[in-house]
Order: structure tokens, then sequence, then C-alpha cells
């Protein structure tokens, strides 16, 4: 899939398209400037013989049928390709079947007029046929046509945040299963890839963003789940959409994904379920309401104790990225950009993941957690002590959520942040929590985790530059816990078996190094929509970052990734893995 | 600017899959309801009497010709070819070229400027729109079961797959 396309407003804008381009020059013919009638060519051509009431209903048709062509082309093909205001992107890919209309479709319709089966082209005589006020109404037309189109044709993916009802998951279907049988899982090293499912809100609380909904996972879940049986991996990571789910305080609707879950309790892959993935249900407004911990934990202790028998659990992801996305960078959710919001944020989430690994806890006392976390570094470009300072800041910054989570002290700078912003009770109570045992710190990196601060104090990309292995040891040596690589990929599909092999090599160099690691993830399943740009705006650009596209076919990366899994999963070390058994025990 | 039409696919076609015989199969499926439009047309004797062959010859010839065609859209196309959504629509765009490219500005070429006209250059018009429309239909239906194994694929690519020979 080049683009994820929303057909129905294509659809729609197309055919307004048409109409605005007859409405504007029929009242140009009305006004004593006529021009170029393509609904009078088109209609004629069925009803050449006669009046208007037969052929302006018939050409009106084709006219919108074209439009809607076009328009659905414009969505596949143009839109978003230019950062331009959508009227105008509209506008310029107008010229497009302009052009065409002026050069070819208009002397074919003389053509198709004509009372004769064969002719002797003349190609001089033909061209000259498009007179000065034809070709001003043909252009005319178009402009009105695209100008429509790119101002209707906006947001293809996500959705108004207070219109959700409508969304959820098909019912179960028959599917031919084709992965071998399911091999016990228990103890061995984890090989996980995950079902992307990201839900934050932009523009102001207002639009959804639903990755399984651009991903069309809530169509092809059965699907999903066998490609995942079928690349051979033990565990899934999969977050079932809160924001859907739980639809107001004491009400969740888990009839939307009971089916999901039995297929994977049946089925596999062992669920790692993803409790909260960037964003809150809407009654709940965003990371800033004090009561965001307090919901989460209520939904975590119902789900708990509605699917008992799933036992791995990240209560929240990335909650770092979260909170920076959020309430720092002004990108997600409250949209905010202050020290202060970050703090809090990052406060509600962290007690968020406490409170819903506690209700886990309470039912299910061998719950293992998976707490996933985003890794950052950030590296000055020069001797500048401010630059540095800045650097440092940011280093010490990335800990504060998990040094929250795991009761880590947090270094002095951070301390003062927490006290000036009026938390050190909060933090001193978060100090004396005793962390569950069976808890994973998981670990991610992309290519862009890794970041420079230039000259300016602004944050470049610095590609891999120390790589997993560094960065993953600074966050080991912090917390002394088992840890696992929780996501990865790479947004190049020609580049990510590559990748994906240095990731694992990573992975290995790690252990061999006496880091209790118990897992690796490529993430995600399918390609992912609009992360290229953190989901900023609703674009439905694809990324080609999954081990399989979104029409489901496999890319390369899976291909490498099933041969990996193949080739280590028998291998002693893997097969029994000690760090996990132990924890597990 | 952001990345090219088909960026988002890769321009290679999936590693599992086989696009060129995909794309001429349906290519040649594709070409039963565009004939049936020519010559409910009248069109299909016009093109055989403009080429100055049999119906027969020029069915024939355009079967083979459509054939290619649908190979290289599904070449052309890749991943995109296999979007049961959009399948028709990619397709159509792709008829409507053969279209401007054939019908348009070769024929007349190849026949000392005699070209179909009225009915006939209706027929021909909808024919190759119809048979792209079907093409872009079709593919995604008949590739699938034309798509290697995950198994063996994966077998085949092997672990070198993304590695290069160190240049000594």
């Amino acid at each position: 899939m080049l683009r994820v396309v929303a057909f129905r407003k294509a659809i729609l804008a197309g055919a307004a398209g048409a109409i605005a381009w007859e409405a504007g020059l029929r009242t140009l013919a009305w006004l004593g400037f006529p021009s170029f009638d393509i609904v009078q060519e088109l209609g004629t051509l069925a009803f050449p013989n006669d009046g208007p009431a037969l052929w302006w209903p018939a050409g009106m048709t084709a006219h919108v049928l074209v439009g809607a062509a076009w328009a659905l082309f414009y969505a596949y093909f143009f839109w978003a390709r230019f950062r331009w205001p959508p009227a105008l992107q509209g506008l310029v890919f107008a010229a497009l079947p302009a052009v065409l209309a002026a050069l070819i479709i208009y002397p074919q319709l003389q053509l198709m007029h004509l009372h004769q089966q064969v002719v002797d082209l003349d190609w001089k005589s033909f061209l000259a046929g498009l007179e000065q006020t034809k070709l001003s109404g043909l252009l005319i037309g178009h402009a009105l046509f695209g100008l429509t189109v790119g101002a209707i044709y906006t947001h293809p993916v996500g959705y108004r945040a207070d219109r959700q009802g409508k969304r959820g998951y098909s019912p179960r279907r028959a599917v031919r299963r084709e992965a071998g049988k399911r091999r016990p899982a228990d103890g061995s090293f984890i090989f996980a890839t995950g079902i992307e499912c990201s839900y934050p809100t932009t523009e102001q609380e207002r639009w959804r963003r639903d990755e399984m909904d651009s991903t069309r996972h809530y169509d092809h879940w059965q699907r999903d789940f066998e490609l995942a049986r079928r690349i051979g991996v033990t565990h899934l990571r999969y977050g079932p959409p809160l924001h859907l789910i739980h639809s107001a305080p004491g009400q969740f609707h888990w009839e939307m994904i009971d089916e999901a879950m039995a297929d994977l309790k049946a089925h596999g892959p062992e669920p790692i379920v993803d409790l909260c993935h960037f964003g809150v249900p809407n009654w709940l407004g965003d990371f800033q309401n004090p009561e965001v911990a307090r919901a989460l934990t209520e939904y975590a202790a119902a789900f708990a104790a509605r699917y008992s028998w799933v036992r791995f659990y990240t209560p929240v992801n990335e909650m770092y990225v979260c909170a920076r996305m959020s309430a720092l960078d002004g990108l997600w959710n409250e949209q905010l950009c202050s020290e202060a919001a970050f703090i809090t944020a990052a406060f509600h989430l962290a007690a968020a993941s406490v409170g819903m690994s506690d209700a886990i806890l309470a039912a299910r006392p061998d719950a293992v957690f998976i707490n996933s976390e985003s890794s950052e570094f950030y590296q000055p470009c020069c001797p500048d002590p401010d630059i540095q300072e800045l650097a440092e800041l940011e280093n010490e910054r990335r800990f504060l959520p998990l040094d929250l989570l795991y009761a880590h002290e947090v270094s002095d700078r951070m301390l003062a942040s927490v006290r000036d912003h009026g938390r050190e009770a909060d933090y001193r109570r978060f100090l004396a929590r005793k962390v569950p045992r069976r808890t994973i710190l998981g670990v991610d990196y992309y290519e862009w985790n890794e970041k420079l601060i230039d000259q300016d104090g602004h944050e470049r990309a610095l590609g891999e530059l120390f790589g997993w292995y560094v960065i993953a040891s600074q966050y080991w040596e912090r917390y002394q816990r088992t840890m696992m690589h929780t996501e990865t990929n790479r947004i190049d599909a020609s580049d990510a078996p590559r990748w994906l092999w240095r990731q694992w090599h990573n992975v290995q160099l790690l252990r061999r190094a006496g880091v209790p690691l118990v897992g690796f993830t490529w993430y995600s399943l399918t390609d992912q929509v609009d992360w290229g740009i953190a989901l900023e705006e609703a674009l439905g650009r694809v990324d080609p970052v999954g081990l399989f596209d979104l029409n489901r076919d496999p890319r390369a990366v899976g291909l490498a990734f099933m041969d990996l899994i193949d080739m280590h999963r028998d291998v002693p070390e893997f097969r029994d893995c000690t760090a996990l058994k132990e924890l597990l025990a | 600017m952001r990345p090219g039409i088909l960026s988002a696919h890769g321009y290679d076609p999936g590693p599992t899959q086989r696009p060129l015989l995909a794309g001429a199969l349906s290519g040649v499926l594709a070409t039963i309801p565009a004939i049936a439009l020519l010559y409910a047309f009248g069109s299909l004797q016009i093109e055989a009497q403009i080429l100055g062959r049999s119906e027969y010859v020029t069915v024939a010839a355009g079967w083979v010709v459509m054939a290619v065609a649908g190979a290289i859209y599904g070449r052309a196309f890749g991943r995109a070819a296999n979007d049961v959504r959009g399948g028709w629509l990619f397709g159509m765009a792709f008829g409507f070229a053969i279209w401007a490219a054939g019908a348009v500005m070769i024929l007349p070429l190849v026949s000392d400027g005699r070209t179909p006209a009225g009915h006939s250059a209706i027929g021909v018009f909808l024919s190759l729109v119809l048979w792209g429309a079907a093409l872009g239909v079709v593919h995604p239906f008949v590739h699938r079961p034309l798509h290697e194994r995950l198994e063996t694929a994966a077998k085949r690519m092997g672990s070198h797959i993304g590695t290069s020979r160190p240049r000594r």
C-alpha cells in the first residue's frame, strides 16, 4: 500500500469537485461566458440526439465518476507529497488531468462524436479544434475541481476523538492455519514482534490517531496473528485499544477484544499485553490529569480479572517518550512544552504503571512485567559548557520515569527539578516502593535514539554511533535488572535485514558480557503509518518498517527474522534461557 | 518534497512474489472482458480493418500484447499491485496509459493516420480502461497462490541477506 487512503472521503471529494466544476462553468455560461461543457460532451456520447433531460444526468454521472477516480488517484499518489495547504495541493495536482484533457481527452472526444467508424487523422486540424474559450473552460474547470478536492481530502487516517463509536475489530472468520504446531515457550528465549498500537490524540485532543485502525489490524487481526505464528515468534507485544475499551469510569467493552484474546490464548503467540500506549480515553483527557493513575489501575485490575491467563504485561509503554512527546515537545495529547508539564506527566505515568502492576499482581501473583522504554543518549557537539550541560540534563532526564518505577535515586539536578515542581513527597513514596521481582527492563532502540546537541542547542539525529550494546549497558549499569530488547526497526526497508542482524549481534554480545538478557523484538509485524513524522500529522504515509507490508506480503526482513529465529531457537542457550527461567520461577 | 511514488513499498517486489508471471496471467484474464466490450462496440472489426489483419489474428495478437503489458504492470507496481482495495485504480490508470500510448499515439503512426472514430473509438477507450481495472482487480488474487512459501523463501535467502563480502 502506498498511502492509507480514506476511500469514502476521496470519492466524496472527487464528486464534490465535479459538482463545483459544473456549478462554476454553468454559472459562467449563464452570465454570458460560455466555455467548455464537459457534461454535454460526455452526455451526448450516450444520447447524441436527445435533449438535456437525458444527456445532462448521464454526462453528470460520468463526470462525477471520473472525478472520483481522479480524487482517489490524488489520494494515493499526490496527497501530502508537498508541505502546502491542502487546497493548493489539489490545485497543483489538477494540472495533470488538465494537460491530459487538453492534449488527449478533448481531441478524442471530438473523434468519438463523429458519425463514422474510421478517420484519417490530420493532427494539425485535429488539435486546432481546441479554441481558446474551450481551453479556458477546461483550465477553470480543473482549477475548481482541484481546489475542491484538495480542500476536502485531508486527514485520511485517524478520526475525531469524540466520534469513535463504530471503530473496532471485525468478527471472527474461518481462516486457514498454516503455522506449525505451537512450541512451548516457557523458559526459552523470547523472540517477539508486536502489533503497532499507538493511540495518542493530536490537534489539541480533537483528533485520535489509532495505528491499529490505520494499519487495518482491526480487519486483519486473525491474519496478523497467523503471520506472527508463521514467522516463529514466541511472544507478541499486543496493546488492546484502551481508548475504545475503557469508555467511561467503570465501563469496559471487553467484547471488542474477547475473540482476539481467545485466539491468542488458543494458538499463540503468548501476548505481552501493553495496557497504555501513548494515549488515554477521551473522558480522561490527557496525562496532566491526576486521575490517570487511578483510572488505569482500575482498567488493569479489570483486565487481569477477565483474562487471568495472561502472564506478561507492559503496563505503560515508553513512559519517557510519552511524557516527552505530550508535555515537553508538544506533539501529542496535552501538547504542552514545559518542564513542569513533563514532570507532571512523568509522575502520573509512573504512578499509573505502579498502580497497574500492583492491581495485576493482586489477580495474578506470578505476572511478569516488561517495562519497555526507549533508550536515549545525547552527545554534546562541542566543548561549549552550555551545550555540555544541556546534553547532561537530557541524559539525566531520560531516566526519570524509570527511576520512579524502579525506586532509583534521581540525579541532583533532577531532584532539584522535582522539588521545584512540588513533587518531592511523591518522589520519596516511589523510592520507598518494593519493585516486583518478576520485572524486566525493556530497552527499545532505533537509529534516531542517539542524538547530538548542536551549537544552537538543538537535537539532531546522530544515527547509530555507539549502538544498542553501549546504550543498553548504561541502562543495565543503572538498574541492574533482567533486560530485553523490546523494539527496533529500520525505515529503509532495503537495509532492514542488515539492521536486524546488527541488533541481534548486539544482543548476543551483551549476553556474553554477563547481562541477563531474555528477549529480542522486531517491532512491528506490519508497516506503520506516519511514524516517520511521529504521528504529528494525519497524512497516511506508510513507513515500510514491518516484517510484512500492509497487504500482509512479507518483506525481506520478515524472512530474515524467520531465519534468525529458526537458526537460534533450538540452540541450548536460547532453548533454555537461564535468566528467564530464574525470573519465572 | 517527500519521497517518491512507490517509496513506501520499496521499488522491489516482495521477496516471495512472482510479479511477472502474476502480471502476465492477470493480463490474459483481464483481456476477456475487454474483448467482449470491443466486440459489443464493433471496435474489434474496425481495429482489424485498420491493421489489415483478420479479427482472429487481431485478438490473438492483442492477447499476447496484453500478457506482456500485464507483466510490465506487475513488475512496475510491485507490492502496490497486490493492494486489493486500490488495485483497480492502479490498473485503470495503467489501462488509461496503454490507451493513450497505444490507441491514441502508436496505432495512427503504424497505420498511416487511420484511427477509430465514433462508436468504435468509444469501444477502444472503454475496453482498455476496463482491461486495466480488471487487471488491477484480479492481480492480487492471481498472485496469492503463486507466492513462494515463507518457509522456503526464508531458507533460500539465508542469513547472508543484507550483508556484503568485504572488499580486499
